[in-house]
């Protein structure tokens, strides 16, 4: 399994997937402790099986993991639960029980008045929680239309800031509808694509299929580049877009690295 | 596809002034992996969250398709990501990028639940080392499809031992019983398989 110095390339694979008996396993580790070298190439095999890992299927999560999640590590305690109506049980045995039943009834009232008691409480409870939330949307609505009302103001001064003699980064906004399949792109700050390349940008649809291309542009000596209305198939929901280098003729699929991407909202605007 | 001219449409000029897009600027994106980390370990459980809207998903998809039931795979997902927040300090950037990392240990922690054992490599002992950037959702989706591409053009061979190991759990023996290959056979075709799909990703 090991060779006088390091263990061989097939068995150490085995041991990155832990499909070896723990015999097998106990004898490799041993060494691992040991060699750098083993070590660092069961890394990179585990950075291989990663890949493989993604190459799985996407698959949302299912409802609610999301808040079991938040509330297991303390982030949005649950609402207060709402006690349950307490059952009430009657047994027609009039005959022989006839002389407890006032008893019974009067158990059965005070059972119901305290859960009722039980759930004006929590009502409150949760009547105040509604206030204090109606509370804090007021205030960041009233906080949001200040903002609007400085974005949108005519003579409001627009500065963009840089850290000093840093090259501008490159950036780019898409203006996407789906429907009609209908994009713009204005691209800025771009290096000038080499001979024989160009930019080309990308969607990356919702449904997890493939990148889509769409468009290729190259920039202008003053590194801005756009895209008007490429020819995208309609309906195509997108979860984010990125921009590649690639052949001048466009490619199928995206080569590495992405020089921009963005996602977008999961509100979808 | 022909490339559109220069510039056909001058950019307004007020784009100059505006703030360079990012990620988190057109998404949910906000921070890197490193940064969120470093504030799950001051105990921010909106970084926390953060982590686990990045990931939760890749995660829970690795673990179903090992497992193919969605309770038992939320079941590892919720608890990959819990003793993450409970033991920040069992990853750390030198074992190779949070997502690789995450992948790892979601497909081997599946596995584990598969073959009702105990954990069989402690998630604080795996370095996973991989040049492969997957913090935003393109660079993620862009990834899957190349790896995706890279497989299906595997030999068959190649991509059946390696399922069966990979997503199975089986062992070289079962695998050999199974398909009646020689035990060497398939040792070298689930390595082989991993070789080329390193070399491909490389290039």
């Amino acid at each position: 399994m090991t060779d006088a110095q390091h263990i061989a390339q097939d068995d150490l694979a085995l041991y990155a997937l832990q499909t070896l008996s723990r015999d097998e396993s106990a004898a490799m580790r041993e060494h691992l402790s040991e060699c750098a070298v083993c070590r660092a190439e069961l890394a990179r095999l585990r950075g291989d099986l990663a890949m493989v890992a993604l190459s799985v299927d996407q698959h949302p999560l299912p409802s609610g993991a999301r808040e079991r999640f938040a509330q297991r590590i303390g982030l949005s305690p649950r609402a207060t639960k709402l006690a349950e109506p307490v059952p009430i049980y009657r047994e027609s045995r009039f005959g022989r029980v006839a002389g407890w039943v006032g008893w019974v009834a009067a158990a059965a009232c005070l059972i119901v008045a305290a859960g009722l008691g039980f759930e004006v409480r929590s009502l409150r409870a949760r009547l105040l929680d509604k206030n204090s939330r109606i509370a804090s949307l007021e205030a960041s609505e009233s906080r949001a239309k200040q903002v609007d009302e400085l974005l949108t103001a005519p003579t409001a001064q627009r500065v963009f800031l840089t850290a000093p003699k840093t090259p501008p980064t490159p950036s780019g906004r898409v203006v996407y509808l789906a429907p009609r399949g209908a994009l713009m792109l204005q691209a800025n700050n771009l290096a000038p694509a080499p001979a024989g390349k160009a930019y080309e940008l990308w969607v990356i649809p919702a449904d997890g299929s493939a990148p889509i291309p769409a468009g290729l542009f190259r920039p202008d000596a003053e590194g801005n580049g756009s895209l008007v209305l490429p020819p995208i198939p309609p309906g195509i929901k997108a979860k984010a877009f990125g921009v590649t280098l690639e052949d001048s003729a466009g490619s199928k699929t995206p080569t590495a690295p992405i020089l921009m991407a963005g996602s977008v909202p999961q509100n979808g605007g | 596809m022909p490339v559109q001219p220069n510039n056909p449409m001058p950019p307004d000029p007020r784009n100059q002034d505006e703030e360079a897009p990012s990620s988190g600027r057109y998404g949910s994106e906000v921070g890197s992996d490193k940064s969120l980390m470093e504030r799950v370990r001051v105990r921010e459980q909106q970084a926390m969250a953060e982590i686990f809207d990045r990931y939760a998903g890749l995660v829970y998809s690795v673990a179903l398709r090992v497992l193919k039931d969605s309770s038992h795979a939320e079941d590892v997902t919720q608890e990959i990501f819990f003793q993450l927040w409970r033991n920040p300090d069992s990853f750390s950037s030198s074992r190779g990028a949070l997502a690789t990392w995450l992948l790892v240990v979601a497909r081997n922690r599946a596995i584990d639940h598969l073959r009702q054992r105990r954990p069989g490599v402690p998630v604080d002992e795996v370095v996973a080392e991989s040049a492969t950037n997957m913090q935003s959702e393109a660079e993620r989706s862009i990834m899957m499809e190349r790896v995706r591409g890279i497989i299906d053009d595997l030999p068959q061979e190649q991509q059946r031992s390696l399922q069966m190991a990979f997503f199975d759990g089986l062992s070289h023996s079962e695998i050999a019983e199974k398909t009646g290959q020689p035990l060497g056979t398939v040792k070298t075709r689930i390595r082989s398989a991993l070789t080329s799909l390193r070399k491909r990703l490389e290039q």
